[in-house]
């Protein structure tokens, strides 16, 4: 282009940047579409369920249009034992992940399996659907696929979540709007690296992990431990609970911050919880007037903190 | 501002959109530092305000990220380009009532994203967390107008010639417009997995690349040369700055995600384009380096060329990190840390801030025709920016190397937070003294507007001595 | 789009081109900013030279490169000898390490920027082992972790059609750059040379 020559100069520009726009979207797009879920994608998204930011069904982040995990050993139907399975529960109206709803987002071999072996496109939103992950074997390999069994064994939702009692319940779509809306992965990442930092936070995600999940929340800011594993590092819901209330409890030095209003107005026997009182005694122990810190309320079954420590608990 | 919404293009002054913008820039400058001061403080001290959801630290950090870069630095970008758009083509800005309207959107729309975002209505994707609706309101309501009227004048301009300074502003504002569309496409679409994983750091890449770093220098193209009067030293240095923007600055995103699963071949491309980001770096930094030729004099004596020079130093050091730290031999150390941290504040705290308050310094004196209010306030919020941003800087950089020794340690991660504690509190006193430093900003281009000396028609601000 | 190319080091525009050019450069004021016709220093040329040879250097696959299965190949083999046997964790690794390195071994550099205790090696024994007796090619597969994972390198492909999963010379990422870089160069080359040439410098009309 000559001097001050524009036209030439803004095709040259339309050109550099199409070129750049081409290799840097399109290109990784096909070759991310291309990747099968795992087994680990199939198992978040039911449990998530449709997005974890803000939608339509929670607008303001309060956990509503979530599934419930539940762990049953015996079969909702006809109620004979059965080996302890992990189905993800969707009461009608829940809206569905976007893996069921589009299959081919699990990748080629699972959603073909899903669909055939699986029925998971009879599920309809209205009448609700109860989801399992299963594995097969195909050429040697094992694959995994979702199967309905609301169609193929009858498990209608309200029998699923009838043979769970509240201690096989997990909250776990809910509690993972709770990670994104109360700004967990501000601190937390959810994305150990692939060098050196395996050996104390476990292994990093694998191509496929994320198939139908939204959103991922690596996170980019480590303040506290990467929490891709925790769930077996610590399985303890009591130090959990401790920790979200008041995370100075059980680890003196944590920066991190008191998630005690996410217990909400009662505890877990219905009783009012007086967080006045609470932060006064707290505070008494602290300066060492006080040998014993005062209890902290358990939970109810409806807080957002027993969500919070449903999801916590689970990422394994 | 209020009673020129419904008014005849005509019988708005001109430059009025800019002052508008100019005000709120600052304005939303003392409220994104003083959100940043105040999360230091809960890092520093974790019971500080505690027990409430809304003052939390999950619910208040993003506002603070989102209030800085779209309140104080694009609006200071909107505020140059309303100005020296129309400066540098000898004409008026295209619609001076489409600039007012779109200063009226920016606050409202802004300050009702913050609002949701801080109640925790967030999608979730760091720096586009702001919820879809959100989104289409900044792309429609903020993004788009500045485009049409920055392209309009620049097409109705009354030279020949377009300037360096608005080559970038013209590419910039279109090039935002896509990344905004296409960066928040999982959100409008629904796309998961590793293709939100992408598109959310592709997204947070290309809105520093392709609209903060390009902007930030053309208004240091214009500073420099307008202020000390110098010819801009190389009209070719210019064109490699550019197109080497273009071609280097929009293709390395995936850096951002070197430990994610992606795959590798994107890896290796976009860490080669990473250290590639030097080229524009290089020219951009000798361009005016070489333009200040015989006035250095003023980097001391004028306080527009102390913001700008100080700012285009800055990018040295800004690049060097950035272009290093992404490859696959360093990143795995500094990744996540605090070293990332210190990072972004010497990209938007250090290198932009420091050009975007020389055009808003420079842009307010001229549009209101007034000599700044007291060259001493003025020195004193440099300062205060100077040593507050280092002093966040230098303790930031060092927390994420304790934090990086402590990953192949594989130290307990309490003992690396008991470590960094000294630097957290650091960074909360550095913090506060960038949010004073503002405060006393507000108060002297406020004094400015109402008390400044006038400024003789056909003189130029800077041409006139400091009273005070 | 008339070219000279007699002169190319001079300038690719005619001379007509150029009287118009030196016109509008010295008679025009852009919000009273003018721009000098200075040639690129010569020091920022080098410096760009410099960094595009950098960039390839750096992120070159020798450096950071994730740890392949097939560099512990001779650290697992040696777990089961004799001599490794009834010793204490530390003494055996570091028999192992010193006696590969005493081989002579292809990748030691590499093991040596990626060391492991015997308690990784045990963690990864098994799959390795496994992965070696159904006679895939090691480098096709990374440490991550506890796990042996296909790489997601794409390579040259095989005879049978399948894509080797280890980073080729050749890397798609690096020649896509490559690409770049050379449509870069020639682009701001042509963007310059297409200006007046630089011994000329405009008088901003006596300003």
């Amino acid at each position: 282009m000559a001097f001050r020559e524009y036209k030439v100069g803004a095709r040259m520009f339309g050109l550099a940047f199409g070129s750049s726009m081409f290799i840097t979207l399109y290109m990784p797009a096909v070759d991310i579409a291309s990747v099968s879920a795992t087994t680990s994608a199939m198992e978040r998204q039911l449990a998530f369920g449709r997005v974890g930011g803000f939608s339509y069904a929670d607008p303001f982040l309060r956990g509503h249009g979530k599934p419930v995990t539940v762990d049953i050993v015996q079969d909702p139907k006809t109620g004979a034992a059965i080996e302890p399975t992990r189905a993800y529960v969707y009461t009608p109206e829940i809206p569905f992940p976007n893996g069921v709803r589009h299959p081919r987002i699990l990748g080629e071999l699972p959603s073909e399996l899903s669909v055939s072996k699986g029925r998971m496109t009879d599920a309809d939103e209205v009448q609700g659907a109860v989801f399992v992950v299963r594995e097969t074997t195909r050429e040697g390999i094992s694959v995994p696929y979702i199967e309905n069994v609301t169609a193929t064994r009858g498990w209608t939702p309200e029998a699923t979540l009838a043979r769970a009692d509240d201690k096989n319940r997990a909250f776990i779509g809910k509690g993972k709007i709770m990670f994104v809306r109360e700004g967990c992965w501000w601190c937390h990442t959810l994305l150990p690296e692939q060098t050196q930092d395996w050996q104390y936070f476990g292994a990093p995600p694998m191509l496929g992990d994320f198939n139908g999940e939204s959103p991922t929340a690596f996170g980019s800011d480590r303040k506290g431990p990467d929490l891709t594993h925790v769930g077996s590092r610590n399985s303890s819901r009591e130090w959990m609970m401790l920790h979200f209330f008041n995370p100075r409890l059980v680890q003196p030095h944590s920066i991190m911050p008191r998630y005690d209003y996410m217990w909400g107005d009662v505890d877990a026997d219905g009783r009012p919880i007086d967080y006045d009182a609470w932060r006064a005694a707290y505070d008494e122990y602290e300066a060492g007037n006080t040998i014993y810190p005062p209890e902290v309320p358990v939970p109810a079954v409806d807080s957002e903190a027993r969500a919070l420590i449903d999801f916590v608990i689970n990422l394994k | 501002m209020f009673k020129y919404l419904f008014a005849k293009n005509e019988d708005i002054p001109a430059g009025s959109a800019a002052v508008f913008f100019g005000f709120s820039s600052i304005v939303w400058f003392v409220v994104g530092t003083a959100m940043g001061s105040f999360n230091a403080a809960k890092l520093a001290f974790p019971d500080f305000v505690t027990g409430s959801e809304i003052l939390s630290f999950g619910h208040m950090r993003q506002v603070h990220v989102l209030a800085v870069i779209l309140g104080w630095i694009s609006m200071a970008f909107a505020m140059a380009m309303m100005y020296i758009t129309p400066a540098l083509g000898n004409t008026k800005l295209w619609s001076e009532k489409l600039g007012v309207w779109n200063c009226f959107l920016w606050n409202v729309g802004l300050s009702l994203g913050l609002f949701l975002l801080w109640l925790g209505v967030t999608s979730g994707r760091e720096y586009s967390d702001l919820p879809w609706p959100i989104d289409i309101v900044v792309i429609i309501g903020l993004l788009v107008p500045l485009g049409i009227n920055v392209w309009m004048t620049i097409k109705t301009r009354r030279v020949q010639g377009i300037y360096t300074t608005n080559w970038f502003f013209a590419a910039a504002t279109f090039m935002v417009i896509i990344v905004f569309t296409v960066g928040n496409a999982p959100e409008f679409f629904q796309l998961t997995g590793l293709t939100e994983a992408y598109l959310t750091w592709w997204f947070a890449h290309n809105v520093l690349g392709l609209w903060i770093t390009p902007v930030a220098a053309a208004i240091a193209y214009y500073v420099v040369p307008k202020v000390t009067g110098n010819p801009l030293y190389s009209h070719r240095i210019g064109h490699l700055h550019f197109w080497s923007v273009v071609v280097f600055y929009s293709t390395p995103a995936a850096h951002h995600l070197m430990s994610a699963p992606l795959p590798e071949w994107l890896k290796s491309f976009a860490s080669v384009e990473g250290v590639l980001i030097l080229v524009p770096a290089i020219a951009f930094v000798s361009n005016l380096l070489l333009t200040m030729t015989g006035k250095w004099r003023m980097f001391v004596e004028n306080i527009e060329i102390k913001f700008t020079i100080t700012g285009v130093m800055m990018a040295i050091p800004l690049n060097m990190q950035g272009g290093f730290q992404q490859t696959r031999a360093i990143n795995w150390y500094v990744h996540g840390t605090g070293w990332m941290v210190a990072h972004a504040h010497l990209a938007l705290l250090g290198f932009s801030t420091f050009l975007e308050a020389a055009a808003v310094y420079y842009g307010l004196q001229t549009l209101l025709r007034r000599k700044l209010y007291s060259l001493g306030l003025a020195n004193f919020h440099f300062w205060m920016l100077l040593i507050g941003f280092t002093t966040y800087w230098v303790s930031m950089t060092i927390a994420g190397l304790i934090q990086g020794a402590g990953k192949i340690y594989a130290v307990p991660y309490i003992d690396v937070v008991i470590a960094e504690h000294p630097y957290m509190i650091a960074r909360w006193v550095g913090g506060t003294m960038v949010f004073l430093g503002n405060c006393v900003w507000l108060y002297n281009m406020w004094m400015t507007a109402r008390a400044g000396t006038v400024i003789p028609a056909g003189r130029l601000p800077h041409e006139l001595a400091y009273e005070r | 789009m008339a070219w000279k190319f007699d002169n190319p080091l001079g300038t690719l525009t005619t001379d007509d081109q150029n009287v118009s050019a030196k016109k509008l450069w010295n008679e025009e004021t852009l919000g009273g900013i003018t721009e000098d016709n200075k040639r690129l220093p010569q020091p920022v040329v080098a410096l760009m030279v410099l960094t595009i040879i950098t960039a390839f250097m750096i992120t070159f696959p020798l450096w950071g490169k994730r740890p392949t299965a097939a560099i512990y190949a001779p650290y697992i083999e040696m777990m089961s000898s004799a001599e490794v046997q009834g010793k204490s964790d530390d003494e055996a690794m570091t028999y192992i390490v010193s006696q590969v390195k005493a081989s002579g071994f292809e990748w030691q550099s590499e093991l040596e920027r990626h060391p492991l205790e015997m308690d990784d090696l045990r963690l990864i024994r098994d799959q390795l082992i496994k992965l070696k007796q159904q006679g895939v090619d090691l480098r096709e597969y990374n440490v991550l972790g506890n796990q042996l994972v296909m790489a997601n390198f794409e390579g040259n492909r095989r005879a049978d059609g399948s894509v080797e999963r280890f980073q080729p010379w050749w890397d798609k990422g690096y020649t896509i750059a490559g690409f770049f870089i050379i449509f870069f160069t020639i682009g701001v080359v042509i963007a310059i040379k297409r200006l007046p040439e630089n011994e000329w410098q405009p008088t901003h009309g006596g300003h």
